[in-house]
Formats: C-alpha cells, sequence, structure tokens
C-alpha cells in the first residue's frame, strides 16, 4: 500500500510499485488532466508537483511518492477558482489543441513558486523540457511573463512602471 | 487550384464513390431525423442549432477541433447570425450524420484547411433562419409587427421590453422555420472579426477539455498492441506464454497489426506487451534501407526512359529550356516525416450486445465508424460515435487504422477496450510525408523573367496508400468485404501508372508567371506508407520552388524580392502578402552583425503567404532569431486564431526544416520518440511577428498555409549566411 497526497488528500492506493505516477493518477483516480506524452520524460505533457518540484510523472514509480505531496492540474486551480498563470493561459488564448497544456502550466507554475521574477532565459531553461507540437511557445512566454512580479506590478498598476530587474535591466522588464 | 481538399475530393470522384452512394454508406441509419437527440420542449430547426425553453443554446460542431481554432471559428459564425455571444453558447461536438458532411469533400472529415471557407454560408445562414424563426414566434407570440422586434444578445427586444429566445422556443417549434434569411453584411459584424479570448481556452487551461484518451467507460480494460517492426509484415508466429503470466494481463489476442495485450492497467499491458515472443514474415519494405532508397531515387530521376505522370504541361512545356539566355538546373530532396501529434493515438471502444460505443478524437468521425462497421462487424445504425478534442491531427488522425485495432479487439475478448499507442508505437506505424527527389529546371530571361519551368519529380505517392485505407471503412454495406479489400488495393497501380497523385504537384508550379510549364512525377515507392502531413504536397514542394526562385535571382543578379515581384503580376493575393511582409520585417535594410534575411512566399489552401527569416550561423548551427509572416486569407474570423495557426505552422515547419527526417534500416524506421526525432523547444523558437492583409474577400484556409514557405525561407537565409546552398531537408551545414 503506497500512500501520498494528491492535491490536499491523502489517498493510498495498492498497484504494482513500478506503475508510473501518471498512470496511477489517470486511470485509478480518474484526473485526467494530466497527459500521456511520450513514457521517456521527454515532452513533458505529464509533469505534476512532487512536493513542489516539477516533475515527468510518466518515468516516475508511484513507490517514489510514498509519503510525498502531488499536485496534478487539477490541484492547481478550477474553472471556477483559477490559479493565476491560468487565468494568463486564458486572457492570452495560450491552447492550440491543448494536450500539452497541463504540463506547461505545472512546469510553470513551478518555476513561478520558486523564482517569482524569471528572466526570459529563466522561463526557458524551466519550461524547454515541455513540448508544444502546435507552437504555441511565444504565448506561453507572454503568459508566464504577465503573472511575473514585474508583470502583475505592472498589470495592477495600469501604466508602464520602470522595474529595474538585476537580471534583465529595464527593458525587458516593459516589453 | 489543385488542393489537399481536391485530392480528397478526388479520390471519391476517382473511386466512382460519390456515384454509387459510398458516402452515404455509413450514415443511412443515422440520416433520419436531425444529427443530435431530441431535447423535450426545445426548438430544434436543424442538426446544427438547439434552443431550450430555459435559454440554452447549443451548437453541434460539425468539424473537429484539433488545435486550429475551429470551434471557436464555426461558433463565432453562429453566434453573429444567432445574435448571441459566442460565449453563451453550449458546443458540442457532433455525432456521424450526414448533415455534418463538409460541402467541399463531400464527407464528414475535417482536413484541407477547409472549414471556414466551406461553411463560411450554410452554417450563418443555419443560423440566421434560426434567429428569423425565433423573431416570427415572439412576432406571433407579443402579438407585435415584425419590424418592431430586434434581436440582440439572445434576447428579442420590443418597446423597451426583453425576452430571452427561450421563450418563444414553444411557438417557433409549431412554425414554419424560415429559409434564405438574410445574412448579415461584414458592415453590421460585431462578432466575426473581432480579436477575444478563444472558446475552449479554459478547459484546455485547467485539464478539463477530454480528449480521446481521457474516456473512461464500465469496466474498461487496456490493450497494448505490438506490431510488425517493418510496417506492413504479417505476423508468422507468437508465443504468449510469459506475457499471460504478468500481473493483471487478462487476454492476448491476434490481430490484424498484430498481437494485443489485455490487461486491468495500461501499466501492466506494457509490461507484458515486452514478454512477448514473436516473429514476422518478410516483406519487400525490409529489404529497403534510407541509402538504398534514395540511390533508387537517383537513378530514377536520371532514367529519362521512365516518363512519369503529368502534373503539368502547359506552353512549350520544357521544349525552350535549351535556348534560353540563362538556364538553371538543380537537385532538391525532401525525407519522409511522421506527425508526432503530442496525443499518441488511442480508441476506447464499448460494447453492448451488438452495438459499440467508440470514444475517440478523429479528423474523420465517418471513416472512424466506417471502421468499426467494417472490422467490427458492426451494423452501421449500431455504431454510436463520441467524438473527443484532438491533441493534435495534423493529417494523422483521418484514417480508421486506430479504430480497427480496438473494435477487434473488444470483439474478440468481449470486453470494453482502450487500446493506447506508446510514442514509439505512434512513431513507428505512421503514415508518413513522402520523400521526394526533385531535379528543378528553369530558363530565365536576361530581365529576370521566368520563360521555362521545368520540374521532375521522384517518390512515393499519397493516394494509393490512402484509398487502401479508406476504402475499405467508407464502402457501402453491400459491398462484399474481400471484394471491398481488392478493390482497395487498386490506388496503389492507378496512381502509379494513369492518374498523377495531385499532391505531387501541390503548389510547385503555380505562383509565378511562367508561360512555359512541365511538371512530371515518377513513382518510386519502396512500400512505407504515406499520409497527409499538414499542408500535404506543399510541405516540400514549397521548399523546392522557393528555394529554386532565388537560385534564379541570383543567377541573374536581380534582388529576390524584386525578382518574385516581377514574376507573379498574375497573383493579386501573394503580391500583397509579399509587399507587407517586405515592409514589416524591413527587407534590405541593415540587420544586426551577422543576421541575414531569407524570403519565401506561397499559395496554399487558397491563401497566400510570405515569410522572412532571420537567420544566424553560430559554429555549423542555424539559429532562426525571427520570422516575420504576411497572410492573405480572405476574411478573416478571428484575427488572434488566424495569427496563432500562422505561428503555428511557421514552428511545425520549422522542426521539420531543422530536425525532421525518417530514416529506414532494413524496412525498420530508425527514430522511436523525441530523443532521436527531437521537436523545437522553446529555447530555440523565434520570435514570429504575423501580419494579415485587410481583405473583405470569402475567407481561406488557415491551418496549413504558414507551413510551407518556412524551410525555404530559412534556407534562403542560411545561403546568405554561409554561403552553402542547402538543397536537402533537413537543413545540415557540412
Amino acid at each position: 500500500m503506497i500512500n501520498f497526497k494528491l492535491n490536499n488528500n491523502p489517498v493510498q492506493v495498492d498497484i504494482d510499485p513500478d506503475t508510473p505516477l501518471l498512470w496511477v493518477v489517470r486511470d485509478h483516480f480518474k484526473l485526467k488532466g494530466s497527459k500521456f506524452g511520450c513514457g521517456m520524460g521527454l515532452c513533458g505533457a505529464c509533469t505534476m508537483h512532487v512536493n513542489g518540484e516539477a516533475v515527468r510523472t510518466c518515468t516516475l514509480p508511484v513507490s517514489a511518492v510514498q509519503g510525498a505531496a502531488i499536485t496534478s492540474i487539477e490541484g492547481l486551480g478550477t474553472p471556477d477558482n483559477l490559479h493565476p498563470l491560468q487565468q494568463a493561459w486564458v486572457e492570452h488564448s495560450v491552447p492550440q489543441c491543448g494536450y500539452c497544456q497541463s504540463g506547461q502550466l505545472m512546469s510553470a507554475s513551478a518555476l513561478l513558486a520558486q523564482n517569482p521574477n524569471p528572466s526570459d532565459v529563466d522561463i526557458e531553461m524551466a519550461m524547454n523540457g515541455n513540448i508544444c507540437r502546435c507552437g504555441t511557445y511565444s504565448k506561453i512566454k507572454s503568459a508566464i511573463k504577465s503573472v511575473t512580479k514585474s508583470g502583475e506590478a505592472m498589470r495592477t498598476q495600469g501604466s508602464l512602471v520602470e522595474i529595474f530587474d538585476p537580471v534583465i535591466g529595464n527593458k525587458e522588464a516593459n516589453s | 487550384m489543385k488542393t489537399a481538399s481536391m485530392t480528397r475530393r478526388l479520390f471519391l470522384l476517382s473511386t466512382g464513390a460519390a456515384a454509387t452512394g459510398l458516402i452515404v454508406g455509413c450514415s443511412t441509419a443515422a440520416a433520419k431525423g436531425r444529427g443530435y437527440s431530441a431535447i423535450a420542449g426545445a426548438f430544434e430547426p436543424n442538426s446544427f442549432i438547439q434552443i431550450t425553453p430555459d435559454n440554452q443554446i447549443i451548437f453541434y460542431l460539425p468539424s473537429s477541433e484539433m488545435g486550429q481554432g475551429i470551434l471557436d471559428g464555426l461558433t463565432t459564425l453562429i453566434a453573429e447570425e444567432l445574435r448571441v455571444q459566442p460565449s453563451a453558447i453550449d458546443v458540442r461536438q457532433a455525432s456521424l450524420h450526414e448533415d455534418y458532411k463538409n460541402p467541399e469533400m463531400g464527407m464528414q472529415a475535417t482536413g484541407g484547411s477547409n472549414a471556414t471557407r466551406a461553411q463560411f454560408l450554410p452554417l450563418r445562414q443555419a443560423a440566421a433562419d434560426t434567429a428569423a424563426a425565433i423573431r416570427n414566434a415572439a412576432a406571433k407570440q407579443l402579438n407585435q409587427p415584425l419590424d418592431k422586434l430586434s434581436l440582440a444578445d439572445g434576447h428579442v427586444n420590443v418597446d423597451g421590453k426583453s425576452y430571452a429566445f427561450g421563450e418563444f422556443v414553444a411557438v417557433a417549434a409549431l412554425m414554419p422555420v424560415p429559409e434564405n434569411s438574410p445574412l448579415r453584411s461584414p458592415k453590421q459584424f460585431d462578432q466575426i472579426g473581432r480579436e477575444r479570448p478563444r472558446l475552449d481556452a479554459l478547459a484546455k487551461s485547467t485539464g478539463t477539455a477530454v480528449f480521446g484518451i481521457d474516456a473512461e467507460v464500465e469496466n474498461l480494460f487496456r490493450a497494448v498492441v505490438v506490431r510488425s517492426p517493418v510496417l506492413g509484415a504479417a505476423l508468422q508466429s507468437f508465443d504468449a506464454t510469459a506475457a499471460l503470466k504478468q500481473s493483471g494481463v487478462v487476454d492476448v489476442v491476434k490481430i490484424k497489426s498484430g498481437v494485443a495485450v489485455v490487461a486491468q492497467s495500461y501499466w501492466q499491458a506494457r509490461k507484458a506487451a515486452a514478454a512477448l515472443e514473436l516473429t514476422w514474415e518478410k516483406t519487400e519494405l525490409g529489404s529497403w534501407s534510407s541509402d538504398s532508397i534514395y540511390k533508387k531515387f537517383t537513378e530514377t530521376l536520371n532514367d529519362s526512359s521512365q516518363k512519369g505522370l503529368e502534373c503539368c504541361d502547359e506552353g512549350e512545356g520544357d521544349k525552350l529550356l535549351d535556348q534560353a539566355e540563362t538556364m538553371v538546373a538543380a537537385d532538391y530532396y525532401a525525407p519522409y516525416l511522421a506527425h508526432a501529434t503530442m496525443e499518441p493515438l488511442n480508441c476506447t471502444v464499448a460494447i453492448k450486445g451488438d452495438s459499440c460505443e467508440i470514444y475517440l478524437g478523429t479528423q474523420s468521425v465517418q471513416a472512424s465508424a466506417g471502421a468499426a462497421v467494417y472490422y467490427g462487424d458492426f451494423d452501421a445504425d449500431k455504431v454510436k460515435m463520441h467524438p473527443a478534442f484532438l491533441g493534435g491531427g495534423f493529417g494523422r488522425r483521418s484514417l480508421g487504422d486506430d479504430v480497427a485495432e480496438a473494435v477487434v479487439i473488444a470483439k474478440q475478448t468481449g470486453r470494453n477496450i482502450q487500446v493506447v499507442w506508446s510514442r514509439e508505437d505512434d512513431m513507428s506505424n505512421d503514415f508518413y510525408r513522402p520523400a521526394a527527389l526533385v531535379r528543378m529546371r528553369a530558363g530565365v530571361s536576361k530581365q529576370g523573367l521566368i520563360e521555362t519551368w521545368a520540374v521532375r519529380r521522384v517518390g512515393p505517392n499519397i493516394m494509393g496508400h490512402m484509398i487502401d485505407e479508406w476504402f475499405e471503412v467508407l464502402a457501402p454495406d453491400y459491398l462484399n468485404k474481400g471484394f471491398a479489400d481488392w478493390l482497395s488495393k487498386l490506388g496503389h497501380p492507378i496512381f502509379k501508372r494513369f492518374i498523377a497523385d495531385p499532391s505531387n504537384g501541390d503548389g510547385i508550379y503555380g505562383d509565378y508567371d511562367t508561360p512555359n510549364k512541365a511538371v512530371r512525377h515518377v513513382t518510386q515507392d519502396p512500400g512505407l506508407r504515406t499520409g497527409f502531413w499538414r499542408s500535404v504536397g506543399h510541405s516540400s514542394n514549397a521548399f523546392f520552388k522557393e528555394s529554386f526562385i532565388d537560385e534564379l535571382a541570383q543567377s541573374v543578379g536581380i534582388d529576390e524580392l524584386q525578382f518574385r515581384l516581377a514574376n507573379m503580376k498574375n497573383n493579386p493575393r501573394l503580391t500583397e502578402a509579399t509587399e507587407l511582409v517586405a515592409a514589416k520585417a524591413g527587407w534590405g535594410k541593415a540587420l544586426p552583425k551577422g543576421h541575414f534575411h531569407g524570403l519565401a512566399t506561397h499559395s496554399s489552401f487558397g491563401s497566400a503567404v510570405a515569410q522572412i527569416a532571420e537567420v544566424s550561423i553560430q559554429g555549423s548551427k542555424i539559429i532562426v532569431h525571427k520570422v516575420t509572416a504576411a497572410i492573405h486569407c480572405g476574411m478573416v474570423v478571428n484575427p488572434g486564431i488566424v495569427r496563432d495557426q500562422v505561428e503555428g505552422g511557421i514552428i511545425y515547419g520549422l522542426t521539420a526544416a531543422l530536425y525532421g527526417e525518417i530514416t529506414l534500416l532494413d524496412g525498420v524506421i530508425q527514430q522511436t520518440n523525441f530523443h532521436n526525432y527531437p521537436m523545437l523547444r522553446m529555447a530555440d523558437a523565434p520570435e514570429v511577428e504575423v501580419h494579415i492583409v485587410e481583405s473583405q474577400e470569402h475567407p481561406e484556409g488557415v491551418g496549413e498555409p504558414g507551413l510551407p514557405p518556412l524551410a525555404p525561407a530559412v534556407a534562403n537565409a542560411v545561403f546568405k549566411a554561409s554561403g552553402q546552398r542547402l538543397r536537402d531537408l533537413p537543413l545540415r551545414l557540412s
């Protein structure tokens, strides 16, 4: 029996211990938002948070999450109570086919939780494990930037403010 | 203009399908009544719209949503004429019914970038007639003259009072539905042309959008199929002893494509599948490798006794080539490519007695249902389709091969089955974009006008393989199965010997004013199955054509932009797009040191697209910094989605241009997953800027036309940057 927390709820499951977490969440707990894309941790469609870290769950045996806190896209926000990134995703019309977007959002939200004001390079490094075949990368980047600290400040103050970012400087912060 | 939709249409015509009622084959039973289930008390004027007494407005979406935004686009058309907000409409994917056939294709399918073009008027008409019916009913019920009533936001307004549409549905249901009601004029449009967030963004940002792979039914078992390493080889023998001992495994069954392992969970089935021992028959494809295929293509290209089939012959053909002031010739190559949709293929089947329900994302509800009828032996009226969102289509999800496996496994085991393809299954069992080796020759005058354009192409065609897949699943019930199977094989010789596959000529000769043209294709097919891949023939032909155009311009020392404009006087749409992109990207202006511009222009699917790529070289790496694009696609329904589609085509095209190559070794596909068939990732994605030419003309395609010009735009910039003219895809510097 393996015990862990799934979206803040304690759960337990009696299953082959080498079963990847992705399939446990999708087919045992019937939370279908996380997707299967490659089975090798190469595309990021299956990304969830394991103790706050973005992890590819298609290669993560469920036995490895004993006692861990797992967050899937269903735990990030709901249509009635969106995470700020999900709100930005909708406002920017990020998704096309949408299949990779749960994974994209989980990678992006883990990034912002650790680094609320990432540079372009930080964003690219955090998101480079997530493939989008429809080509939504530029919108993903804009959506993430709109909810970074500097992006948020610009939105709430309703005007362009000069925010000096020691990594990227003024120019990027205003773009 | 020959487009992919015509290719698909041609399939129906060339097999006599249109005349023999083939299209009706699987849908005669379903054709009775409306395409959806009735709701008590609702007004149901046609197969597209239902309005309930509590003012729920339902639209049955006839096209498949695979990312291209057709859910948003077609809902906008309904909203415009019905006078409601698009977000107030409850959109549901239509199941199988003849009313949902694509008017251009004659079948219920989505592809060829024509869903907006083909349904722009019919869907608006359906909504306008529905609105007129509500207005008539309101006039009667409120006892008011018609001209005092106006419609807005799902309400009828009269004398300062406002009534929801739903209040009039009972009366509307008893009155005749008006026909040919006037459509709103572009000046009146308040939804069409407006930019707003796409309607499916919320579901797709919260993990709540349901894709085929997300289907759940009671007592669902998962199946994994082990198929031949050489595509199409028959199973000789297999030993399932070890597999059957594995945890959770309930059945192992032999099916047409291989052996299926059925288990409680996907992981159990996947693990047990590795324990199967299988031997396969030898096939001709097993004797081919990429090197020998390329060698054979080259021999055929040089063997002038093989004339091939004519794709185009205008004016004097290639007869005047020798007399040209400047004659240029060059050979180009494009490899096989896989689709690699993010959602691997899958299909879920639930069987109840003699009926079956199918859950999947498909580009053709009709072909998918047909596959259940043909392979699963179900009566057409016993097959119920539950279409889901597609995690990418790009042409891959237009066949019935996913359904064919699932229904047979379900039938043989008597269980509800979900077949899930691994990434490896998906990549090595695709219908690939055909490879092609091409000899381009042209005669150019001193003034820089193209006088002769001659192309000799060698490679597989698509139609033979498509007919092989489609014929059975679209065949009418009365056709004997063995006969249908035999007929389906005829596509191969027909398109090798008698009819040129239109996709081979697509876009390789049409854009420029050249008076003399000769384009021929010699079919040389090692037997690897091929299929429609985003933009089909244009995907390789634009690379050949537009790279070669730069070679022509450079051979006579004329600027590549001016050379194109001088040779496209009869192509106003492409001219407008080209002039717009040149102005926006600053063609000819100074760029950062080491950066170079490359231009390509191409018409496909009714639209014209011009692109300028800004490229630099670092070592042997090609860096694409920015792509500026302009599209002329007629009237625009949602400009945001048009820009997204062009950008999507650019990213998809750049993956192919920089990395895309499927290779064979002794018939076995060498690429298996994203480590050896890489995709463009965020860090390497260029900035993309898309401009739309203002137009009030009928809308044209946007899902595919953004792709074809990308590879040549990059290749043309690479030549400027490095002096290397790269004539083979993917682009690799030596």
